[in-house]
């Protein structure tokens, strides 16, 4: 457990830096996250990719296929690349407030 | 921490008791203590103190070996440089085994009397595997495994969605409705193999390497039922569970009656099923494995596959992952490789063999709570990798791949990171 501490505010995290309590997750938290991992600015594509991620999340506890993301928000696999240059798991998972996913992410 | 009981010691000591071969008495009794080591450590170089010189690991293993099977451990353990384990010891273990450890092997190679440094820490993780002290962040990736049969925990509904719809985008890039990613398919000449960070999160590679089997007209199949390359348990030191997971795959490829099982771009995945699984299973296999890095080799040079060096003009280096390279002897394959493949290509210093590890191996790219320090070990190959002024780092290795993906961010290197089969893919040229 480590705190992690942005603009000012701070958020329990695990030595990754995901959400350690991924309920009190809200659009201004994951605003804070982008910017930690140097997105400025969330275009309306980083928020569809987070929002259905999230919304995965919340119906079934993990996070979703690459393939559903692709396919459930209409942004082409490498342009998810380039919106997370951490990648989906790094990147807009974390974002997304979700715990860290098993395995060589 | 699980609690340390009397009986859980105990069973951390068989793994040291059980032991009858002389390779494990040799390398306990054998450290002289004369430090060569600590400059060939990435966590020693970055952190400059006594505790994360190698030869600390092998002297915290010995003393409790000296404490618990000589003489004069038994009797006056005082006299010697002994170790009792208590909560102390345990706590020192767990620290130094599993987290100050990528097990690159690279200490073995400047030991000056050669003793396997690294399978001594593994040696030590199989201790704490059965004290029950694996840190729960790393168990929890075998946990998966066993109940799923993958390391992620993707469904079969999931996969096979996921493998049509690369097989739709392969179709309409090779322009041919014949275009398979074929499924469980018997008979074939090659199983194929996948870390599951592939179909969840970056299937790049996936479509990558079924461009090149399309070119090269092989027949191969994926099983759906055991695709995954990794082996956690290699890295936990829990044998059992290692071993229910290198059956699966090894009964996988009898199942589907291959006549070779590739293994992906995976260093301790192929490290655990090549050179170890044999000694789980305590068989001999009567199929080859080989890793994908040789096969595309063997495509190149037989000329199965066609490839155009000038396609791509950035400048490419290489990372040599540990456990192909160091500890699995591919060294050539990769290099002839991206001779044929890119324009430019240079290497990284020191680089095969001598490499240094990116920092993520040995299961420290699971276990987040030592992420500060795998984040400073790795500054070492970030360092190595600005010095190329390359534009792309290829590594055959999704661990490294991945652990590279953080420095590159971290580190603000501006670079792309791509596994072998990608960037082959990328030069192919079809007939």
């Amino acid at each position: 457990m480590a705190l992690l501490e942005i603009e000012g505010k701070a958020f329990e995290v695990d030595g990754d830096g995901f959400l350690s309590t991924p309920e009190i997750w809200n659009d201004e938290v994951a605003k804070l996250f982008a910017k930690y991992d140097g997105i400025e600015e969330m275009s309306d594509k980083h928020w569809v990719i987070v929002k259905y991620i999230r919304k995965n999340f919340e119906e079934k506890g993990n996070a979703p296929m690459i393939r559903s993301i692709c396919q459930e928000t209409g942004v082409k696999l490498r342009e998810i690349y380039e919106l997370f240059p951490l990648g989906p798991a790094r990147g807009a998972c974390r974002v997304a407030g979700l715990p860290k996913p098993d395995g060589c992410v | 921490m699980a609690e340390l009981t009397e009986k859980n010691i105990n069973k951390g000591l068989t793994i040291l008791e059980n032991f009858k071969d002389s390779k494990l008495l040799t390398n306990l009794n054998s450290c002289v203590h004369c430090g060569l080591c600590a400059e060939s450590c990435v966590y020693y170089l970055t952190f400059k103190e006594p505790y994360f010189v190698p030869a600390k690991k092998v002297d915290l293993i010995s003393s409790i070996y000296k404490r618990y099977f000589t003489f004069i451990g038994k009797y006056v353990p005082f006299l010697a440089n002994t170790k009792e384990i208590n909560d102390e010891t345990a706590k020192e273990m767990v620290d130094l085994f599993f987290g100050a450890c990528t097990m690159c092997g690279r200490c073995n190679l400047h030991c000056s009397i050669g003793i396997d440094i690294a399978y001594l820490v593994r040696t030590g993780r199989m201790m704490l595997a059965q004290m029950n002290l694996i840190p729960a962040s790393i168990q929890s990736t075998v946990d998966s495994s066993i109940k799923t049969g993958n390391n992620m925990g993707i469904t079969t509904e999931e996969f096979v969605d996921t493998i049509k719809w690369l097989e739709d985008e392969l179709q309409d890039e090779m322009n041919d409705k014949h275009a398979r990613i074929p499924l469980n398919d018997s008979n074939v000449n090659i199983l194929y193999t996948l870390n599951p960070r592939e179909p969840k999160f970056f299937p790049l590679s996936i479509s990558a390497m079924a461009k090149i089997f399309y070119a090269a007209k092989e027949s191969w199949t994926i099983s759906t039922k055991m695709y995954d390359v990794t082996n956690y348990g290699f890295f936990t030191g829990n044998v059992d569970e290692a071993t229910v997971i290198s059956k699966r795959l090894y009964e996988e490829v009898i199942n589907l009656d291959a006549k070779e099982l590739i293994l992906a771009e995976c260093g301790h995945g192929s490290r655990a099923f090549r050179w170890e699984a044999p000694n789980y299973l305590k068989k001999e296999f009567d199929f080859d494995s080989n890793t994908s890095v040789e096969l595309i080799a063997e495509y190149i040079k037989t000329g199965r596959i066609k490839v155009d060096k000038t396609k791509l003009k950035l400048r490419v280096t290489l990372h040599d992952p540990c456990n192909l390279v160091r500890n699995g002897g591919i060294l050539k394959e990769q290099r002839y490789i991206l001779d044929q493949v890119v324009s430019e290509f240079v290497e990284m210093t020191p680089h095969g063999i001598d490499n240094y590890c990116c920092g993520g191996g040995g299961g420290q790219l699971a276990m987040s709570e030592y992420n500060e320090r795998r984040m400073k070990i790795g500054e070492r190959k970030a360092e190595q990798i600005r010095n190329t002024n390359a534009k792309i780092v290829v590594t055959p290795c999704h661990n490294c791949v991945d652990q590279l993906m953080q420095l590159n961010s971290f580190y603000k290197l501006n670079v792309q990171i791509k596994t072998l089969a990608e960037i082959v893919a990328d030069a192919i040229i079809i007939d």
